[in-house]
Protein backbone atom coordinates (compact mmCIF):
# COMPACT_ATOMS: atom_id res chain seq x y z
CA UNK A 1 0.00 0.00 0.00
CA UNK A 2 1.77 3.33 -0.71
CA UNK A 3 0.98 6.30 0.97
CA UNK A 4 -1.84 5.34 3.81
CA UNK A 5 -4.90 7.92 3.01
CA UNK A 6 -5.10 9.81 6.12
CA UNK A 7 -1.99 10.15 8.59
CA UNK A 8 -2.13 8.86 12.29
CA UNK A 9 -2.36 12.21 14.44
CA UNK A 10 -2.32 12.80 18.03
CA UNK A 11 -5.02 15.64 17.04
CA UNK A 12 -8.24 15.42 18.13
CA UNK A 13 -11.66 16.27 16.11
CA UNK A 14 -10.85 14.30 12.66
CA UNK A 15 -14.42 12.61 12.37
CA UNK A 16 -16.43 15.84 13.30
CA UNK A 17 -13.93 18.60 11.06
CA UNK A 18 -13.96 15.78 7.99
CA UNK A 19 -17.67 14.90 8.93
CA UNK A 20 -18.80 18.93 8.70
CA UNK A 21 -16.37 19.81 5.74
CA UNK A 22 -17.47 16.98 3.74
CA UNK A 23 -21.50 17.19 4.34
CA UNK A 24 -21.44 20.92 4.11
CA UNK A 25 -19.25 20.50 1.14
CA UNK A 26 -21.22 18.29 -0.83
CA UNK A 27 -25.01 19.77 0.10
CA UNK A 28 -24.04 23.37 -1.14
CA UNK A 29 -21.43 22.98 -3.72
CA UNK A 30 -20.93 19.61 -4.88
CA UNK A 31 -24.45 17.90 -5.70
CA UNK A 32 -25.92 21.44 -6.70
CA UNK A 33 -23.05 21.30 -9.19
CA UNK A 34 -23.42 17.64 -9.81
CA UNK A 35 -27.25 17.88 -10.77
CA UNK A 36 -26.55 20.75 -13.61
CA UNK A 37 -24.17 17.96 -15.03
CA UNK A 38 -26.38 15.65 -14.68
CA UNK A 39 -29.00 17.67 -16.49
CA UNK A 40 -26.49 18.29 -19.14
CA UNK A 41 -25.82 14.60 -19.98
CA UNK A 42 -29.41 13.47 -19.83
CA UNK A 43 -29.47 16.20 -22.51
CA UNK A 44 -26.47 14.84 -24.54
CA UNK A 45 -23.55 16.62 -25.99
CA UNK A 46 -26.00 16.84 -28.99
CA UNK A 47 -28.73 19.01 -27.30
CA UNK A 48 -26.36 21.49 -25.64
CA UNK A 49 -24.90 21.87 -29.36
CA UNK A 50 -28.19 22.33 -31.08
CA UNK A 51 -29.34 25.18 -27.84
CA UNK A 52 -25.74 26.67 -27.70
CA UNK A 53 -25.57 26.86 -31.36
CA UNK A 54 -28.07 29.39 -32.38
CA UNK A 55 -27.07 33.08 -33.06
CA UNK A 56 -28.76 34.74 -29.84
CA UNK A 57 -26.41 32.21 -27.67
CA UNK A 58 -23.42 32.40 -29.60
CA UNK A 59 -23.91 36.20 -29.61
CA UNK A 60 -24.21 36.48 -25.32
CA UNK A 61 -21.56 33.79 -25.33
CA UNK A 62 -19.49 35.78 -27.35
CA UNK A 63 -19.95 39.07 -26.05
CA UNK A 64 -19.58 38.19 -22.29
CA UNK A 65 -15.77 36.29 -22.91
CA UNK A 66 -14.45 39.11 -25.19
CA UNK A 67 -15.99 42.06 -23.23
CA UNK A 68 -14.67 40.07 -19.43
CA UNK A 69 -11.38 39.74 -21.67
CA UNK A 70 -11.44 43.53 -22.14
CA UNK A 71 -11.87 44.17 -18.87
CA UNK A 72 -9.25 41.87 -17.24
CA UNK A 73 -6.49 43.62 -19.32
CA UNK A 74 -7.75 46.76 -18.39
CA UNK A 75 -7.44 46.00 -14.72
CA UNK A 76 -4.18 43.85 -15.51
CA UNK A 77 -2.55 47.27 -16.37
CA UNK A 78 -4.42 49.62 -13.84
CA UNK A 79 -3.89 47.09 -11.26
CA UNK A 80 0.04 46.80 -11.81
CA UNK A 81 0.08 50.65 -11.49
CA UNK A 82 -2.48 51.04 -8.18
CA UNK A 83 -0.26 48.18 -6.70
CA UNK A 84 3.08 50.11 -7.51
CA UNK A 85 1.46 53.68 -6.29
CA UNK A 86 0.30 51.91 -3.39
CA UNK A 87 3.66 50.15 -2.43
CA UNK A 88 6.59 52.36 -3.20
CA UNK A 89 4.96 55.95 -3.31
CA UNK A 90 3.99 58.33 0.10
CA UNK A 91 1.62 60.98 -0.77
CA UNK A 92 -1.25 62.68 1.17
CA UNK A 93 -4.73 60.38 0.65
CA UNK A 94 -2.92 56.89 -0.03
CA UNK A 95 -4.40 54.75 2.72
CA UNK A 96 -7.90 56.47 1.39
CA UNK A 97 -7.24 54.92 -2.22
CA UNK A 98 -5.67 51.52 -0.44
CA UNK A 99 -9.00 51.45 0.99
CA UNK A 100 -11.45 52.20 -1.95
CA UNK A 101 -9.60 49.73 -4.30
CA UNK A 102 -11.91 47.06 -2.25
CA UNK A 103 -14.92 48.75 -2.63
CA UNK A 104 -16.01 46.69 -5.53
CA UNK A 105 -15.74 43.97 -3.39
CA UNK A 106 -18.13 45.54 -0.52
CA UNK A 107 -20.46 47.22 -2.34
CA UNK A 108 -23.49 45.48 -3.90
CA UNK A 109 -23.60 44.36 -7.57
CA UNK A 110 -26.76 45.63 -7.56
CA UNK A 111 -26.10 49.15 -5.86
CA UNK A 112 -22.99 49.06 -8.50
CA UNK A 113 -25.12 48.49 -11.05
CA UNK A 114 -27.84 51.04 -10.77
CA UNK A 115 -25.22 54.13 -9.76
CA UNK A 116 -23.17 53.35 -12.77
CA UNK A 117 -25.84 53.16 -14.98
CA UNK A 118 -27.09 56.74 -13.83
CA UNK A 119 -23.58 58.20 -14.03
CA UNK A 120 -23.45 56.90 -17.59
CA UNK A 121 -26.86 57.21 -18.54
CA UNK A 122 -27.32 60.30 -21.48
CA UNK A 123 -28.54 62.52 -18.69
CA UNK A 124 -26.41 61.30 -16.17
CA UNK A 125 -23.22 63.60 -14.98
CA UNK A 126 -20.50 61.29 -16.76
CA UNK A 127 -23.33 60.46 -19.75
CA UNK A 128 -24.16 64.24 -20.32
CA UNK A 129 -20.16 64.92 -20.61
CA UNK A 130 -19.78 61.76 -23.34
CA UNK A 131 -22.93 62.83 -25.10
CA UNK A 132 -21.75 65.88 -26.16
CA UNK A 133 -18.69 64.65 -28.47
CA UNK A 134 -21.40 61.93 -29.76
CA UNK A 135 -20.08 58.63 -26.88
CA UNK A 136 -23.15 56.77 -26.02
CA UNK A 137 -21.92 54.78 -23.30
CA UNK A 138 -24.96 53.25 -21.06
CA UNK A 139 -27.15 51.32 -23.10
CA UNK A 140 -24.07 49.96 -25.29
CA UNK A 141 -20.94 47.87 -24.61
CA UNK A 142 -19.18 50.77 -23.30
CA UNK A 143 -21.62 50.49 -20.57
CA UNK A 144 -21.24 46.63 -19.87
CA UNK A 145 -16.96 47.26 -20.60
CA UNK A 146 -17.46 49.64 -17.43
CA UNK A 147 -19.41 47.75 -15.08
CA UNK A 148 -17.11 44.50 -15.89
CA UNK A 149 -13.83 47.36 -14.85
CA UNK A 150 -15.22 48.15 -11.73
CA UNK A 151 -16.25 44.31 -10.53
CA UNK A 152 -13.08 43.36 -11.50
CA UNK A 153 -11.28 46.56 -10.00
CA UNK A 154 -9.55 44.53 -7.17
CA UNK A 155 -7.79 41.69 -8.01
CA UNK A 156 -4.67 42.25 -9.55
CA UNK A 157 -3.83 44.97 -6.90
CA UNK A 158 -4.49 42.82 -4.13
CA UNK A 159 -2.57 39.92 -5.91
CA UNK A 160 0.70 42.35 -7.20
CA UNK A 161 0.96 44.29 -3.95
CA UNK A 162 2.37 42.03 -1.81
CA UNK A 163 4.66 40.51 -4.22
CA UNK A 164 5.84 44.26 -4.69
CA UNK A 165 6.63 44.74 -1.13
CA UNK A 166 9.11 41.96 -0.92
CA UNK A 167 11.30 42.76 -4.21
CA UNK A 168 14.64 43.44 -2.58
CA UNK A 169 15.87 47.23 -3.52
CA UNK A 170 19.37 45.39 -4.08
CA UNK A 171 17.97 43.82 -7.58
CA UNK A 172 17.36 46.89 -8.54
CA UNK A 173 20.56 48.60 -7.87
CA UNK A 174 22.49 45.66 -9.09
CA UNK A 175 20.41 46.62 -12.51
CA UNK A 176 21.30 49.90 -12.31
CA UNK A 177 24.87 49.89 -11.71
CA UNK A 178 25.00 47.66 -14.32
CA UNK A 179 24.00 50.88 -16.35
CA UNK A 180 20.51 49.67 -17.07
CA UNK A 181 18.25 52.95 -17.50
CA UNK A 182 15.43 53.27 -14.82
CA UNK A 183 12.74 51.98 -17.97
CA UNK A 184 15.06 49.36 -18.58
CA UNK A 185 14.90 47.86 -15.16
CA UNK A 186 11.20 47.99 -14.80
CA UNK A 187 10.78 46.47 -18.06
CA UNK A 188 12.77 43.43 -17.48
CA UNK A 189 13.67 43.17 -13.88
CA UNK A 190 10.67 44.10 -11.87
CA UNK A 191 8.02 43.32 -14.41
CA UNK A 192 9.27 39.46 -14.69
CA UNK A 193 8.76 39.28 -10.91
CA UNK A 194 5.41 40.58 -10.84
CA UNK A 195 3.92 38.41 -13.80
CA UNK A 196 2.91 35.11 -11.81
CA UNK A 197 1.06 37.33 -9.34
CA UNK A 198 -0.17 39.57 -11.94
CA UNK A 199 -1.44 36.56 -14.20
CA UNK A 200 -3.66 35.43 -11.29
CA UNK A 201 -5.23 38.37 -10.37
CA UNK A 202 -6.18 38.65 -14.14
CA UNK A 203 -7.25 35.50 -13.82
CA UNK A 204 -9.66 35.89 -11.10
CA UNK A 205 -10.98 39.67 -12.53
CA UNK A 206 -11.26 37.19 -15.36
CA UNK A 207 -13.89 34.72 -14.12
CA UNK A 208 -15.65 37.49 -12.11
CA UNK A 209 -16.73 39.37 -15.04
CA UNK A 210 -17.78 36.49 -17.14
CA UNK A 211 -20.11 35.31 -14.43
CA UNK A 212 -21.13 39.13 -13.35
CA UNK A 213 -24.69 39.80 -13.47
CA UNK A 214 -25.95 42.35 -11.12
CA UNK A 215 -23.82 45.26 -12.17
CA UNK A 216 -24.01 44.63 -15.56
CA UNK A 217 -28.09 44.28 -16.49
CA UNK A 218 -29.05 47.94 -15.50
CA UNK A 219 -26.55 49.40 -17.83
CA UNK A 220 -26.36 46.83 -20.85
CA UNK A 221 -30.00 47.56 -22.23
CA UNK A 222 -30.17 44.21 -22.93
CA UNK A 223 -30.77 44.28 -26.74
CA UNK A 224 -30.43 40.63 -28.12
CA UNK A 225 -27.19 39.89 -30.20
CA UNK A 226 -25.82 43.25 -29.37
CA UNK A 227 -26.01 43.96 -25.33
CA UNK A 228 -27.17 40.63 -24.01
CA UNK A 229 -25.00 38.97 -21.31
CA UNK A 230 -24.92 35.13 -21.37
CA UNK A 231 -26.01 35.23 -17.51
CA UNK A 232 -28.68 37.12 -18.77
CA UNK A 233 -30.13 34.74 -21.13
CA UNK A 234 -30.42 31.76 -18.66
CA UNK A 235 -32.37 33.63 -16.49
CA UNK A 236 -34.73 34.56 -19.33
CA UNK A 237 -34.28 30.92 -20.47
CA UNK A 238 -35.54 30.19 -16.55
CA UNK A 239 -38.37 32.09 -16.28
CA UNK A 240 -39.90 30.47 -19.64
CA UNK A 241 -39.55 27.32 -17.53
CA UNK A 242 -36.89 25.85 -20.24
CA UNK A 243 -34.55 24.12 -17.70
CA UNK A 244 -33.13 22.35 -20.81
CA UNK A 245 -31.74 25.51 -22.36
CA UNK A 246 -30.76 27.53 -19.15
CA UNK A 247 -28.77 24.19 -18.43
CA UNK A 248 -27.12 23.78 -21.53
CA UNK A 249 -25.98 27.70 -21.60
CA UNK A 250 -24.86 26.96 -18.27
CA UNK A 251 -22.57 24.12 -19.18
CA UNK A 252 -21.21 25.77 -21.84
CA UNK A 253 -20.04 28.77 -19.64
CA UNK A 254 -18.39 26.60 -17.05
CA UNK A 255 -16.75 24.82 -19.99
CA UNK A 256 -15.05 27.94 -21.54
CA UNK A 257 -14.33 29.67 -18.30
CA UNK A 258 -12.62 26.31 -17.45
CA UNK A 259 -10.84 26.56 -20.32
CA UNK A 260 -9.51 30.11 -19.83
CA UNK A 261 -8.48 29.41 -16.27
CA UNK A 262 -6.79 26.56 -17.49
CA UNK A 263 -5.06 27.85 -20.40
CA UNK A 264 -4.27 30.78 -17.68
CA UNK A 265 -2.32 28.32 -15.44
CA UNK A 266 -0.43 26.66 -17.89
CA UNK A 267 1.44 29.86 -19.38
CA UNK A 268 1.69 31.26 -15.62
CA UNK A 269 3.68 27.57 -15.01
CA UNK A 270 5.37 28.42 -18.44
CA UNK A 271 5.83 32.17 -17.25
CA UNK A 272 7.49 31.16 -13.90
CA UNK A 273 9.57 27.89 -15.49
CA UNK A 274 11.15 30.18 -18.03
CA UNK A 275 11.64 33.13 -15.66
CA UNK A 276 12.66 30.66 -12.73
CA UNK A 277 11.17 33.13 -9.91
CA UNK A 278 8.55 31.30 -7.71
CA UNK B 1 15.48 52.86 5.28
CA UNK B 2 16.60 54.36 1.88
CA UNK B 3 15.51 57.24 3.26
CA UNK B 4 18.65 58.32 3.86
CA UNK B 5 19.41 58.87 0.52
CA UNK B 6 16.48 61.23 0.11
CA UNK B 7 19.11 64.01 2.22
CA UNK B 8 21.53 64.15 -0.62
CA UNK B 9 21.05 66.88 -2.94
CA UNK B 10 17.99 66.80 -4.58
CA UNK B 11 19.28 66.66 -8.28
CA UNK B 12 20.85 63.43 -7.67
CA UNK B 13 17.85 61.14 -8.06
CA UNK B 14 18.71 57.56 -6.70
CA UNK B 15 18.86 54.72 -9.24
CA UNK B 16 16.10 53.13 -7.91
CA UNK B 17 13.53 56.17 -7.88
CA UNK B 18 11.42 56.94 -10.94
CA UNK B 19 11.92 60.72 -12.22
CA UNK B 20 9.22 62.98 -10.53
CA UNK B 21 7.79 63.03 -13.35
CA UNK B 22 6.90 59.80 -13.71
CA UNK B 23 6.24 59.23 -10.20
CA UNK B 24 3.43 62.40 -9.96
CA UNK B 25 2.36 61.19 -13.27
CA UNK B 26 1.09 57.79 -11.79
CA UNK B 27 0.09 59.51 -8.47
CA UNK B 28 -2.38 61.67 -10.70
CA UNK B 29 -3.71 58.73 -12.73
CA UNK B 30 -3.97 56.45 -9.69
CA UNK B 31 -6.45 59.55 -8.27
CA UNK B 32 -8.66 59.97 -11.44
CA UNK B 33 -8.89 56.37 -12.33
CA UNK B 34 -10.37 55.23 -8.49
CA UNK B 35 -11.95 59.06 -8.56
CA UNK B 36 -13.70 57.51 -11.93
CA UNK B 37 -14.45 54.15 -11.27
CA UNK B 38 -15.09 54.01 -7.52
CA UNK B 39 -15.27 56.76 -5.43
CA UNK B 40 -17.91 58.50 -8.29
CA UNK B 41 -20.56 55.69 -8.07
CA UNK B 42 -20.64 55.65 -4.47
CA UNK B 43 -21.26 59.47 -4.33
CA UNK B 44 -23.79 58.97 -7.08
CA UNK B 45 -25.79 56.66 -4.62
CA UNK B 46 -26.21 59.23 -2.44
CA UNK B 47 -26.95 62.15 -4.35
CA UNK B 48 -29.42 60.49 -5.96
CA UNK B 49 -30.98 58.76 -2.73
CA UNK B 50 -31.24 62.05 -1.56
CA UNK B 51 -32.54 63.51 -4.88
CA UNK B 52 -35.81 64.59 -3.28
CA UNK B 53 -34.18 65.40 0.19
CA UNK B 54 -34.02 63.39 3.20
CA UNK B 55 -37.49 63.30 4.28
CA UNK B 56 -38.60 61.27 0.65
CA UNK B 57 -35.48 59.09 1.37
CA UNK B 58 -36.82 57.67 5.03
CA UNK B 59 -40.51 57.53 4.01
CA UNK B 60 -39.00 54.94 1.10
CA UNK B 61 -37.02 53.18 3.36
CA UNK B 62 -40.40 52.76 5.80
CA UNK B 63 -42.94 51.40 3.54
CA UNK B 64 -43.63 47.77 4.14
CA UNK B 65 -41.49 46.43 0.92
CA UNK B 66 -38.48 48.48 2.14
CA UNK B 67 -39.02 46.69 5.94
CA UNK B 68 -39.87 43.38 4.44
CA UNK B 69 -36.71 43.33 2.06
CA UNK B 70 -34.27 44.49 5.28
CA UNK B 71 -35.70 41.90 7.54
CA UNK B 72 -35.37 38.93 5.04
CA UNK B 73 -31.74 40.37 3.95
CA UNK B 74 -31.21 40.36 7.98
CA UNK B 75 -32.21 36.98 8.42
CA UNK B 76 -30.74 35.45 5.08
CA UNK B 77 -27.26 36.75 6.70
CA UNK B 78 -28.04 35.42 10.30
CA UNK B 79 -28.27 32.48 9.24
CA UNK B 80 -26.08 31.57 6.11
CA UNK B 81 -22.78 33.49 7.54
CA UNK B 82 -22.94 31.46 10.70
CA UNK B 83 -23.35 27.93 9.25
CA UNK B 84 -20.17 29.47 6.49
CA UNK B 85 -18.40 30.03 9.71
CA UNK B 86 -18.86 26.79 10.85
CA UNK B 87 -17.99 25.49 7.95
CA UNK B 88 -14.94 27.57 7.43
CA UNK B 89 -13.57 26.69 11.14
CA UNK B 90 -13.91 23.00 10.65
CA UNK B 91 -12.58 22.68 7.28
CA UNK B 92 -10.01 24.82 8.00
CA UNK B 93 -9.09 22.94 11.12
CA UNK B 94 -9.39 19.56 8.93
CA UNK B 95 -6.85 20.74 6.50
CA UNK B 96 -4.24 22.07 8.53
CA UNK B 97 -4.35 19.98 11.45
CA UNK B 98 -4.18 16.63 9.72
CA UNK B 99 -2.04 15.09 6.75
CA UNK B 100 -4.06 13.30 3.85
CA UNK B 101 -4.09 12.29 0.12
CA UNK B 102 -6.14 15.11 -1.64
CA UNK B 103 -5.80 18.00 -0.05
CA UNK B 104 -5.15 20.39 -2.85
CA UNK B 105 -7.69 19.11 -4.69
CA UNK B 106 -10.11 19.29 -1.99
CA UNK B 107 -9.00 23.21 -1.41
CA UNK B 108 -9.66 23.55 -5.38
CA UNK B 109 -13.14 22.14 -4.36
CA UNK B 110 -13.76 24.84 -1.61
CA UNK B 111 -12.97 27.40 -3.51
CA UNK B 112 -15.14 26.49 -6.79
CA UNK B 113 -18.09 29.04 -6.03
CA UNK B 114 -15.60 31.59 -7.00
CA UNK B 115 -15.23 30.49 -10.34
CA UNK B 116 -18.64 29.81 -11.32
CA UNK B 117 -21.33 32.40 -11.95
CA UNK B 118 -23.74 33.39 -9.31
CA UNK B 119 -26.25 33.28 -12.01
CA UNK B 120 -24.94 29.23 -12.97
CA UNK B 121 -24.94 28.84 -8.74
CA UNK B 122 -29.08 29.53 -8.58
CA UNK B 123 -29.61 27.50 -12.00
CA UNK B 124 -27.34 24.41 -10.20
CA UNK B 125 -29.71 24.96 -7.07
CA UNK B 126 -32.99 25.18 -9.03
CA UNK B 127 -32.30 22.21 -10.59
CA UNK B 128 -31.31 20.35 -7.64
CA UNK B 129 -34.33 21.20 -5.69
CA UNK B 130 -36.44 22.91 -7.76
CA UNK B 131 -40.26 21.34 -7.97
CA UNK B 132 -39.23 19.46 -11.31
CA UNK B 133 -36.39 17.54 -9.74
CA UNK B 134 -36.50 14.49 -7.81
CA UNK B 135 -35.59 15.78 -4.50
CA UNK B 136 -37.22 18.86 -4.85
CA UNK B 137 -40.50 16.88 -6.08
CA UNK B 138 -40.75 15.09 -3.07
CA UNK B 139 -40.18 18.16 -0.12
CA UNK B 140 -42.06 20.46 -2.09
CA UNK B 141 -45.05 17.53 -1.33
CA UNK B 142 -43.84 17.15 2.09
CA UNK B 143 -44.39 20.97 2.66
CA UNK B 144 -41.00 22.34 2.30
CA UNK B 145 -40.53 24.23 -0.76
CA UNK B 146 -36.73 24.99 -1.19
CA UNK B 147 -37.05 27.16 -4.35
CA UNK B 148 -38.86 30.02 -4.40
CA UNK B 149 -38.64 30.10 -0.85
CA UNK B 150 -36.01 30.92 2.14
CA UNK B 151 -34.31 27.61 2.55
CA UNK B 152 -33.23 28.07 -1.52
CA UNK B 153 -32.39 31.66 -0.53
CA UNK B 154 -30.08 30.51 1.98
CA UNK B 155 -28.57 27.63 -0.07
CA UNK B 156 -27.91 29.78 -3.14
CA UNK B 157 -26.16 33.00 -0.57
CA UNK B 158 -24.22 29.89 1.16
CA UNK B 159 -22.77 28.98 -1.94
CA UNK B 160 -21.26 32.28 -3.17
CA UNK B 161 -19.82 32.91 0.00
CA UNK B 162 -18.85 29.40 0.91
CA UNK B 163 -15.17 29.90 0.21
CA UNK B 164 -14.47 33.36 2.59
CA UNK B 165 -14.03 31.93 5.68
CA UNK B 166 -11.91 29.25 5.18
CA UNK B 167 -9.91 31.02 2.64
CA UNK B 168 -9.00 33.18 5.23
CA UNK B 169 -8.14 30.84 7.86
CA UNK B 170 -6.02 27.77 5.88
CA UNK B 171 -3.56 30.27 5.16
CA UNK B 172 -3.20 32.03 9.22
CA UNK B 173 -3.78 28.13 10.73
CA UNK B 174 -0.78 26.63 8.32
CA UNK B 175 2.01 29.59 9.61
CA UNK B 176 0.71 28.89 13.30
CA UNK B 177 1.27 24.92 12.79
CA UNK B 178 0.49 22.80 15.62
CA UNK B 179 3.20 22.96 18.20
CA UNK B 180 0.63 25.09 20.78
CA UNK B 181 -2.46 22.77 20.23
CA UNK B 182 0.21 19.73 20.93
CA UNK B 183 1.51 21.51 24.15
CA UNK B 184 -2.28 21.69 25.33
CA UNK B 185 -3.11 17.91 24.66
CA UNK B 186 0.29 16.93 26.15
CA UNK B 187 -0.76 18.87 29.37
CA UNK B 188 -3.97 16.86 29.70
CA UNK B 189 -6.26 19.65 27.96
CA UNK B 190 -9.55 17.98 26.57
CA UNK B 191 -10.00 18.49 22.62
CA UNK B 192 -12.72 21.14 23.05
CA UNK B 193 -10.97 22.71 25.60
CA UNK B 194 -7.63 23.21 23.70
CA UNK B 195 -9.65 24.23 20.78
CA UNK B 196 -11.93 27.23 22.58
CA UNK B 197 -8.72 28.24 24.83
CA UNK B 198 -5.35 28.18 22.39
CA UNK B 199 -6.81 27.80 18.48
CA UNK B 200 -10.26 30.34 19.08
CA UNK B 201 -7.55 33.13 20.47
CA UNK B 202 -5.26 32.54 18.01
CA UNK B 203 -7.24 32.47 15.13
CA UNK B 204 -10.43 35.35 15.94
CA UNK B 205 -9.10 38.04 13.81
CA UNK B 206 -8.64 36.28 10.86
CA UNK B 207 -11.94 34.48 11.39
CA UNK B 208 -13.46 37.99 11.68
CA UNK B 209 -11.86 39.02 9.08
CA UNK B 210 -13.34 36.32 7.09
CA UNK B 211 -17.56 36.74 8.78
CA UNK B 212 -17.17 40.55 7.59
CA UNK B 213 -16.58 39.91 4.46
CA UNK B 214 -18.54 36.55 3.70
CA UNK B 215 -21.32 38.51 5.50
CA UNK B 216 -21.06 41.82 3.19
CA UNK B 217 -21.22 39.83 -0.05
CA UNK B 218 -24.20 37.64 1.51
CA UNK B 219 -26.09 40.70 2.03
CA UNK B 220 -25.47 42.41 -1.07
CA UNK B 221 -25.80 38.85 -3.57
CA UNK B 222 -28.05 39.52 -6.42
CA UNK B 223 -27.30 37.42 -9.37
CA UNK B 224 -28.07 33.90 -7.16
CA UNK B 225 -30.76 35.02 -5.13
CA UNK B 226 -32.27 36.26 -8.31
CA UNK B 227 -32.79 32.86 -9.95
CA UNK B 228 -34.06 30.97 -6.63
CA UNK B 229 -36.30 33.44 -5.11
CA UNK B 230 -39.40 34.50 -7.46
CA UNK B 231 -38.86 37.67 -6.01
CA UNK B 232 -41.84 37.36 -4.52
CA UNK B 233 -42.84 40.60 -2.63
CA UNK B 234 -43.11 40.98 0.93
CA UNK B 235 -41.98 37.58 1.07
CA UNK B 236 -38.85 36.48 -0.91
CA UNK B 237 -37.80 39.91 -1.96
CA UNK B 238 -34.44 40.78 -0.41
CA UNK B 239 -32.32 44.18 -0.48
CA UNK B 240 -30.71 43.77 -3.84
CA UNK B 241 -34.18 42.51 -5.82
CA UNK B 242 -36.22 44.57 -4.61
CA UNK B 243 -33.65 47.79 -5.29
CA UNK B 244 -34.11 46.20 -8.74
CA UNK B 245 -37.68 45.68 -8.86
CA UNK B 246 -38.30 49.44 -7.89
CA UNK B 247 -35.70 50.41 -10.15
CA UNK B 248 -37.54 48.85 -13.35
CA UNK B 249 -40.77 50.51 -12.07
CA UNK B 250 -38.70 54.25 -11.95
CA UNK B 251 -39.06 54.79 -8.42
CA UNK B 252 -35.81 56.21 -8.58
CA UNK B 253 -35.74 57.32 -4.84
CA UNK B 254 -37.13 54.11 -3.45
CA UNK B 255 -34.58 51.94 -5.18
CA UNK B 256 -31.17 54.70 -4.36
CA UNK B 257 -32.47 54.82 -0.62
CA UNK B 258 -32.47 51.07 -0.42
CA UNK B 259 -28.71 51.14 -2.34
CA UNK B 260 -27.83 54.02 -0.19
CA UNK B 261 -28.28 51.35 3.16
CA UNK B 262 -26.29 48.69 1.34
CA UNK B 263 -23.49 50.99 0.30
CA UNK B 264 -23.47 52.39 4.09
CA UNK B 265 -23.05 48.55 4.84
CA UNK B 266 -20.09 48.37 2.79
CA UNK B 267 -18.35 51.66 3.78
CA UNK B 268 -18.84 50.24 7.27
CA UNK B 269 -17.27 46.70 6.16
CA UNK B 270 -14.18 48.60 4.73
CA UNK B 271 -13.62 50.92 7.97
CA UNK B 272 -13.94 47.70 9.80
CA UNK B 273 -11.77 45.55 7.61
CA UNK B 274 -9.06 48.41 7.56
CA UNK B 275 -8.81 48.71 10.98
CA UNK B 276 -8.41 44.83 11.26
CA UNK B 277 -5.58 44.83 9.07
CA UNK B 278 -3.70 48.21 11.05
CA UNK B 279 -4.26 46.49 14.22
CA UNK B 280 -3.72 42.83 13.61
CA UNK B 281 -2.29 42.58 10.68
CA UNK B 282 0.28 39.94 12.07
CA UNK B 283 -2.83 38.05 12.75
CA UNK B 284 -4.62 38.09 9.38
CA UNK B 285 -3.86 36.10 6.05
CA UNK B 286 -4.73 39.25 3.41
CA UNK B 287 -1.82 41.04 4.86
CA UNK B 288 1.08 39.04 3.80
CA UNK B 289 -0.05 36.23 1.96
CA UNK B 290 2.42 34.73 -1.19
Amino acid sequence: MGKPLIHRSPMPGLGLSMGITLTMLSLVVLLPIGALLLKGASYGLAGIWETVNRDRVWAALFLSFHLSLLAALFNLVFGLLLAWVLVRYRFPGRRILDAAVDLPFALPTAVAGISLTALYAPNGFFGQIAAEIGWKIAYTQWGIFIALVFVGLPFVTRTVQPVVEEIEREVEEASASLGASRLHTIRHVILPMLSPAALTGFALALARAVGEYGSVIFIAGNIPLVTEIAPLLIIIQLEEFNYDAAAAIGIAMLLISFAMLLAINLIQVWSRRRIGYV
Amino acid sequence: MSDASLAKPARFRPATEEAPVARWAMIAAAFLGLGILVFAPLIAVFVEALARGVAASLASLATRDAQEAIKLTLTIAAISVPLNAIFGVAAAWFITKFDFRGKAFLITLIDLPFSVSPVVAGLCIVLMFGANSAIGGWLVAQGYPIVFAMPGIILATMFVTFPFVARELIPVMIEQGRAEEEAALTLGASGWRTFWTVTIPNIRWALLYGVLLCNARAMGEFGAVAVVSGKIRGQTATMPTTIEMLYQEYLSVAAFSLAAVLALLALVTLLLKTALEIRHADQLAATHRH
